[in-house]
């Protein structure tokens, strides 16, 4: 289904912040916080990310909608270096927190991707530079792709 | 002492135990039916719960105009808010045939039309997943003592209706002066609210205390351009009159500045939006001055102690029990 999803993404018409979607490379979801050095993702790069089911994932912060036991999720740790306005899409409807120092950001907009592109959720934060986590939780498949792109 | 006295003492003392046992189970129930509310495991596959569309802070609304289904299917109507949900005879948009709220549950969780929590065909795996969690063994066990503890999918519409019938929002800025036998302070919803009540004849629909009748209108404009893929044609599809046709609900107006978009579509991105959307001959006398007047006594509908309340909020992961 996401290959498909990607194959789509090759012809649709993507804005330049949305344009790496079209390339993944595979991030494989930690389930816990101890895991998180390797489950790093890069701003503006793509990713597969491979999810677990939920009763095993240890979520740093109680997500609001943490799934049932038979939906799948995972935790990410990204590097924001400067200040601004981000998007993260997602191939998923999963549901998204951006954690940073225990506190989840608020989404300022959420809408849906670009038509035939693959993408199922796009959501716009204000984020200060630092480390955040980034946590999927109550999706319906155990993998997805996710993208964070800086859109001001 | 007589017999009559003891007796008397007698009755006084199984009515005081029963008092007591309804109120725990009452207390168990809501207790259940709270934390089923924000249970995933009422989809098919874990993505949804009934808190995932109805979320406390946004007064049990989701912000979007309306909301796709756990399995990706297209929403139908824009997800109504919740507030005091109990009062009301008529639930959901366009439905007069619901017994109540247990009833009701039962169409986001297994209905068709739209495809919502997908369990349709599959409502045996609700029990079978709740039977793996120690706390719902238990939580069933003390809620339904005479059916040993049974995790049905009437029992878990039943404590859902139980919640759901907590969540009474009375406490917004308008109930604390009208408890006070106080005006509102400003000036403006003043204003508003005496239009509101009177020459605009808001009330006539949008009554108080509920600030909705309860009952089904037509009041959405002719001809209308929709991006609802689907066909919606309100209460008629329900009972299959021709007469109830494009006939919804009138919506409750309490917390309604925390609830957009609004219309049964979601077709309204804003309060003044709705406003004018009303085809109604009143909407052409009011200037944009009166609706902001209207606009901001609906503002002093907005109950800020119900979308914080802790009692309605998501449960903690630890058993109550």
């Amino acid at each position: 289904m996401l290959m498909l999803s990607t194959l789509f993404a090759r012809e649709a018409t993507l804005p330049a912040e949305l344009s790496a979607w079209k390339s993944l490379s595979y991030v494989n979801a930690a389930k816990n916080a101890d895991e998180l050095n390797d489950a790093v993702l890069i701003l503006n790069h793509a990713s597969l990310v491979g999810l677990s089911n939920t009763p095993k994932v240890k979520y740093p912060l109680r997500p609001a909608n943490e799934g049932g036991t038979v939906s799948y999720g995972g935790i990410f740790q990204i590097t924001i270096k400067e200040s601004g306005i981000y998007r993260i899409a997602l191939a998923n409807a999963s549901w998204v927190d951006m954690v940073k120092e225990g506190k989840a950001a608020v989404s300022i907009a959420h809408s849906g991707g670009p038509e035939n592109s693959g993408i199922r959720k796009m959501l716009d934060y204000t984020l200060e530079a630092g480390i955040y986590t980034l946590q999927l939780s109550a999706g319906a498949d155990s993998t997805s792709a996710v993208l964070i792109t800086k859109v001001k | 002492m007589s017999r009559i006295q003891q007796a008397i003492r007698m009755s006084f003392a199984i009515f005081l135990c029963t008092t007591q046992l309804y109120a725990q189970n009452d207390q168990i129930m809501r207790d259940l039916g709270r934390r089923l509310f924000y249970d995933a495991d009422l989809s098919i596959n874990g993505t949804m719960s009934c808190a995932t569309c109805h979320e406390q802070r946004r007064a049990f609304t989701d912000g979007n105009r309306m909301h796709p289904g756990a399995l990706g299917d297209p929403g139908k109507r824009n997800i109504p808010g919740l507030a005091n949900v109990r009062a009301f005879k008529n639930l959901t948009w366009a439905n007069n045939h619901l017994s109540g709220l247990a009833e009701q549950s039962l169409m986001p969780i297994r209905g068709t039309d739209p495809i919502e929590m997908g369990m349709n065909g599959y409502e045996d795996e609700i029990a079978k997943r709740l039977s793996k969690n120690e706390c719902y063994q238990k939580l069933f066990s003390l809620a339904f003592p005479n059916q040993h503890g049974a995790i049905t999918l009437e029992n878990v519409t039943q404590a859902l209706e139980r919640f759901e019938k907590t969540l009474i929002s009375d406490n917004s800025l308008y109930d604390q002066m009208a408890k006070a036998h106080k005006p509102l302070p400003l000036k403006e919803a003043r204003e508003g609210e005496k239009l509101f009540f009177g020459a605009a004849k808001c009330n006539s629909c949008h009554s108080a205390p509920l600030f909705s009748d309860d009952d089904f209108h037509h009041v959405q404009p002719q001809n209308r351009q929709t991006d609802n893929p689907t066909t919606d044609y309100g209460l008629s599809d329900v009972t299959g009159n021709p007469k109830d046709k494009n006939f919804f609900r009138t919506p409750s107006l309490r917390n309604a500045a925390m609830t957009s978009p609004y219309w049964h579509d979601g077709s309204a991105d804003t309060l003044r939006d709705a406003i004018r959307k009303h085809n109604l001959k009143i909407n052409q006398t009011l200037s944009e001055r009166d609706i902001d007047t209207i606009i901001a006594f609906i503002d002093t509908l907005s109950d800020s102690s119900f979308i914080t309340n802790p009692k309605f909020s998501k449960p903690n992961p630890e058993c109550p029990y």
